[in-house]
């Protein structure tokens, strides 16, 4: 025995052994993407950057309800609220995210009864500096105008398990 | 005036050498990259240039432009000379290694001696960037380092002594011409000497402080073992000498075992492909074995790692020598 | 006593007890909405309903039937009563929906949510989807004043606030329109309701239909920090919850303190808090060339020691405000003594009230909670709706119970009870305190009264003939037996306090109008005082947290805390010890008045002896121990009440000391809402002139 391993050694079998199996790796097909250029499909439950809805009329969905403000475990969520101008309605003066303290569970998106703040599909907005992601209501709202379509899509797509 | 195109003639070879090399070098690193990639499922680099060529260079470029932070403690001379003795060392080695028939910018007599030397002095450029950096981590890696390479030194010395024994011959020219036999590949030197041949490529992977014995810098895990304090062209210079030394030993590999610049079967579609191609063919097979060690092997604890160079490679590459030594005796085929 | 058993625990309760308050007493929770424990009884929401063995095969609202309505078995066991059979799960969840039939499921948008009733038994008791697919009923929603904003279609028609504002307010403000269906709560013709106490009706609503129109969609309930606190808008120091979001003092709530407010609290002390926001002091000013300047610390210090030095230790004056802590008082007394002056006075409105007189001169000496027990009420020179309108709801509760007369001299006013008018002047008092001469009248009810309750209020003391008038008064309310009859109701929160550790001229020293006069003093400190006009000539030091009268006439302004900001002790009227928290923070560079004192007696060069509040209130608790026994009334001698020095009594008719409820105080007066409210009473007071 103590030969055979000794000669095994000597002969470095296990070393030869390594090489060809790496070497069937080496020329198996990539497991990674082509990143910018490839993209995994997505589910329609992806949880991405946050956006607030609108209504199609254009009316803003948030009603301050601040449900979502209360389920975040991160805290990452800032509300304020007051009566609207014009109307009296229930509106936000302040709907900030540090996405900075986001842990993207996707909470905020079940407690919203008006599917007003929900995680769209992106997930690049990678930013230059810390302060370009401590994302205010405007940011919000663009996001929504931006990704509507795709978000309503998903939303769609999910609706029958939800 | 004569020697003057003498002077000439050796900068110009000197400089066809280094330009064609270190471009070689740069393709090496990134197929090292590569390979590693490959071997992981990974793509590597991929994104400068068509399938990512020109990574090197951008890289290159990267640490060309960054700007060299000197720490506020360093012995900033000896901070800044010892990347530059690492390279340039490196480099001077390649001096005398033959890339074709007589193809070598010094034709030394004592090349082998040459270059045992010049990769002993490597170990300096090391200590003096860890003790330079005036910071714990560099100086224990250093420590360690050096003392890897000093041990690794040894055996691959012993090795190099039974394959003189062969040829009977310092000169890296007659050591190939050595093994030009009409048997082809069969009759190179890792035929008869194939445990020396196994026990040196260990050593190198070992005296050029690569997987699996990179214990010191452990890229992947630890921060850069005595680099850690060095940035920008001085980091830079010390990879390239670290990627030189590795070519170096894949070289001498090639010259020592595999026949240097000789076609592998002695006929006449091989033997009309010039020496050279075949040469550089043979080194970049090393090199691809190199890549392929650093993918597959853990790596080693430091304990172990002396073990195997104290106990192990010195005492078979000692008897080696002696049985070499015994067997050619036998045969008579000491060289006079 | 009656037995019972409840849910198999057989317990004894009194026979009059409602099977619901049985049921409390073994323990059970019995959800509701209509009842209240300090309203009469309705019985129409249904959700009490239990089981009753041995009654009718069906639930009963456990509200509306007393324990002694309950048949006993057959043998003569006590009545078995269950909380928590099928039979009352299924009759609970029958009426949970069909309040939910008509309520709009807009928990999101209401404020209530997160603090609601029916949210919460609705989580308990509801289903998870309606059966009901026709229309919902939609109520529109009723204008009923500026502190109470209406979403009628949420109500569930408890009719909590009509029987508050009925048997509490005694407004009768509000009230049901239309039957069945079509049954609405709102005012008459949708006006602003009239009570001082209307802010509560949101509190009692069980639903989000009355919610305090201030706070309208500003925060949620979870958001709040809550701190116990102490009410300073009047005497009677209502115990208050201060709710605070981050360091913005959002809302005050009653907290349940049944020696002092119950659970209710006036609409000033309610509504108030935007005047925390609004015409701060929030850093220190100097007058210079006539306009005031914003300063640091160090250069108003330094403009004040100028001064401070410069004058005589007789020309320097102390005047206490009426909503300063005692600490704060405390603080200024010391550093009165350390400048060796005796011209102190936090009788602002020239109150004849003395501590040398003994403390039972000037509290409400048969307490808060005695009013339940007295059986007459004299009221002289108050208007106790306006000067303490919870205490006021408190007489009215007496006066419901029935056998209570009640008579008032001084200035006619809508009570929400009836009483005798005797007339305006002092004059109708000393008839009355001389009754065996006249032998007939209020004079003969009250000395037949075994617990005759005297009110004095400030409109009667801050005359020339105060003295006189408390004399009397204290002659009619001097001791029965275990009972004092002498209420002096105070409108100043600090004024109690300020008595009771001598914050009165020493001897020889000015009182609080001598000091105003022009020319009288060089530097008067004006601490928190806003109620006073000093004349041209001095150098006034204002310490206060509001740019009220005094910032205006102040030379120097040291920006201070307000209540909401400073732990602080107060003494109520009734001579009680209470002790808030701190809720939040002093707005910019304004601190706690009393380290201002600290810190200003420093650069005057005499040091007060403590660093910290904990060393101050230890130096006030050497000088007043039961200043030390928080939420107690110290023991009161009385005995001298019946000989009080007096004097000539002045003519002039009696008129109370607040002449506007929503505007006594700088913050009061820095109140939106609070001004709002004013000119809307006063509005009503014109038409009511004019009819």
């Amino acid at each position: 025995m103590q030969l055979v391993s000794s000669a095994k050694a000597l002969l470095l079998k296990e070393f030869v052994d390594a090489f060809f199996l790496s070497f069937r790796y080496l020329l198996k097909p990539k497991a990674t993407l082509n990143y910018p250029h490839e993209k995994n499909p997505q589910s329609p439950r992806y949880r991405g950057e946050h956006a607030l809805r609108r209504y199609p009329n254009g009316e803003e969905r948030c009603i301050a309800c601040k449900l979502c403000e209360a389920i975040c475990p991160a805290q990452a969520i800032t509300i304020e609220a007051a009566p609207r101008g014009n109307d009296g309605t229930r509106r936000t003066t302040r709907y900030d995210i540090d996405m900075t303290k986001c842990i993207y569970c996707g909470f905020c998106q079940e407690a919203c009864p008006v599917d007003a703040i929900v995680e769209g599909p992106n997930s690049e907005f990678a930013t230059e500096t810390r302060e370009e992601l401590f994302f205010d209501k405007q940011r919000l709202l663009d996001n929504g105008a931006v990704w509507e379509r795709e978000i309503a899509r998903n939303l769609a797509a999910d609706a029958p398990y939800r | 005036m004569d020697l003057l195109i003498a002077l000439l003639l050796i900068v110009v070879k000197s400089l066809a050498l280094l330009v064609v090399g270190l471009v070689l070098i740069a393709y090496y690193i990134l197929l090292d990259r590569k390979v590693w990639a490959a071997v992981q499922l990974r793509r590597g680099p991929n994104v400068v240039g068509p399938w990512g060529v020109l990574q090197s260079f951008a890289d290159m470029f990267k640490f060309l432009f960054k700007e060299p932070i000197i720490p506020d403690g360093a012995n900033k001379g000896v901070f800044l000379i010892a990347p530059f003795l690492t390279a340039t060392l490196a480099l001077a080695a390649w001096a005398v290694i033959p890339v074709n028939d007589g193809w070598a910018v010094a034709n030394l007599n004592v090349g082998i001696l040459y270059i045992f030397a010049i990769s002993s002095l490597g170990v300096y450029g090391i200590i003096m960037g860890g003790w330079a950096s005036n910071s714990k981590y560099p100086f224990l890696a250093a420590l360690r380092s050096a003392a890897q390479m000093v041990s690794y030194e040894v055996s691959i010395g012993f090795v190099i002594i039974t394959v003189l024994l062969c040829a009977g011959s310092l000169n890296l020219n007659d050591i190939v011409r050595a093994q030009d036999t009409r048997w082809g590949l069969l009759g190179w030197y890792w035929l008869p000497l194939f445990p020396m041949f196994v026990i040196f490529f260990v050593s190198a992977l070992a005296e050029t402080n690569r997987p699996p014995f990179d214990l010191v810098e452990a890229e992947s895990e630890l921060v850069a073992g005595f680099m850690v304090e060095y940035s920008a062209s001085q980091y830079l210079l010390f990879m390239l000498g670290e990627y030189v030394a590795i070519v170096t030993m894949c070289s001498l590999i090639t010259v020592l075992f595999f026949g240097g610049w000789l076609p592998p079967v002695n006929v006449a579609p091989f033997t009309l492909v010039p020496g050279v191609v075949w040469f550089v063919l043979k080194v970049t097979w090393f090199f691809f074995l190199f890549a392929m060690v650093k993918a597959f092997v853990p790596r080693y604890r430091y304990d172990q790692l002396m073990r195997l160079g104290w106990k192990v490679f010195l005492p078979l590459s000692l008897t080696a020598v002696v049985v070499v030594a015994g067997v050619l005796e036998f045969l008579g085929k000491v060289a006079q | 006593m009656t037995k019972i058993i409840v849910d198999g625990a057989e317990l004894d309760v009194p026979p009059e007890y409602t099977v619901l308050q049985a049921c409390e007493a073994a323990g059970k929770e019995i959800p509701r909405f209509c009842y209240h424990e300090r309203l009469s009884i309705a019985g129409n929401c249904r959700m009490c309903l239990v089981e009753v063995k041995g009654g009718p095969p069906k639930p009963m609202a456990s509200c509306a039937n007393s324990v002694r309505d309950l048949r006993p078995g057959p043998n003569g066991e006590p009545p078995v009563v269950l909380t928590n059979s099928p039979m009352v799960k299924k009759a609970r969840e029958g009426v949970m929906e069909f309040l939910l039939i008509n309520h709009p499921l807009d928990c999101p948008i209401c404020d209530q949510g997160g603090e609601c009733d029916l949210q919460d038994q609705a989580l308990a008791y509801g289903r998870d989807r309606s059966r009901y697919a026709e229309s919902k009923h939609a109520v529109d929603n009723k204008y009923i004043g500026p502190l109470v904003k209406t979403e009628m279609t949420r109500c569930i028609h408890c009719t909590r606030c009509v029987r508050f504002t009925a048997e509490i307010c005694g407004t009768s403000d509000m009230g049901m329109i239309g039957r069945g269906e079509d049954s609405e709560i709102t005012t008459y013709l949708q006006q602003a309701m009239t009570s001082e106490l209307q802010g509560n009706v949101a509190d009692l609503c069980p639903v989000g239909a009355l919610l305090p129109k201030p706070q309208n969609f500003r925060a949620r309930p979870w958001e709040y920090n809550k701190i116990p606190g102490v009410d300073v808008m009047d005497a009677l120091g209502s115990a208050i919850r201060i709710d605070t979001r981050g360091r913005e003092v959002m809302r005050i709530l009653p907290r349940v303190n049944e020696a002092v407010n119950e659970e209710w609290i006036s609409d000033k002390t309610r509504q108030v808090v935007d005047g925390l926001k609004t015409q701060r002091l929030d850093r220190p000013f100097v007058r210079e060339n006539g306009k005031l300047r914003p300063a640091t610390w160090q250069q108003a210090f330094a403009a004040v020691a100028a001064k401070v030095k410069a004058a005589a230790a007789n020309k320097i004056g102390f005047i206490g405000g009426d909503l300063c802590a005692v600490e704060d008082l405390f603080a200024a007394k010391s550093l009165a003594e350390a400048l060796g002056t005796r011209n102190i006075d936090a009788r602002q409105d020239g109150a004849r009230l003395d501590p040398a007189l003994g403390r039972a001169s000037y509290i409400f000496n048969p307490t808060v909670e005695g009013i339940d027990r007295a059986d007459a009420l004299l009221i002289v020179g108050s208007n106790p709706r306006w000067e303490s309108p919870v205490l006021n709801a408190r007489i009215r509760r007496r006066w419901r119970a029935g056998n209570f007369p009640i008579a008032l001299i001084g200035e006619p006013f809508d009570l929400t009870y009836s009483y005798d008018y005797l007339g305006a002047g002092p004059e109708v008092l000393a008839k009355i305190a001389n009754y065996q001469e006249s032998g007939e009248g209020f004079g003969e009810t009250l000395a037949k009264a075994e617990r005759p309750l005297i009110l004095v209020g400030q409109g009667a003391l801050a005359r020339d003939d105060g003295s006189a008038i408390l004399a009397l008064a204290a002659k009619l309310g001097a001791p029965k037996g275990d009972w004092t009859g002498l209420a002096v109701l105070h409108t100043a929160a600090s004024r109690v306090g300020a008595l009771d550790i001598g914050f009165v001229p020493g001897a020889g020293g000015l009182d609080a109008q001598a000091m105003a006069k022009a020319g009288a003093q060089d530097v008067v400190f004006l601490v928190g005082a806003d109620e006073i006009a000093v004349e041209p000539g001095a150098f006034v030091v204002y310490i206060g947290s509001h740019g009220d009268r005094g910032a205006h006439r102040a030379d120097v302004i040291l920006p201070g805390a307000a209540y909401t900001e400073k732990s602080g002790t107060y003494v109520n009227t009734e001579g009680r010890v209470q002790m808030s928290d701190r809720a939040a923070f002093p707005p910019g560079e304004a601190r706690e008045d009393w380290a201002i004192f600290r810190a200003l007696s420093a650069s005057l060069g005499k040091p007060l002896p403590f660093d910290s509040l904990a060393q101050l209130r230890g130096k006030l608790y050497a000088s007043c121990p039961w200043l030390g026994a928080i939420d107690a009334i110290p023991a009161t001698d009385a005995a001298g009440l019946a000989s009080l020095p007096g004097g000539e009594l002045g003519q002039g008719a009696l008129v109370s000391a607040i002449s506007d409820f929503y505007l006594t105080n700088p913050i009061a007066r820095a109140s939106r809402v609070m001004g709002e409210c004013s000119a809307l009473a006063k509005a009503r007071r014109t038409a009511q002139a004019a009819e």
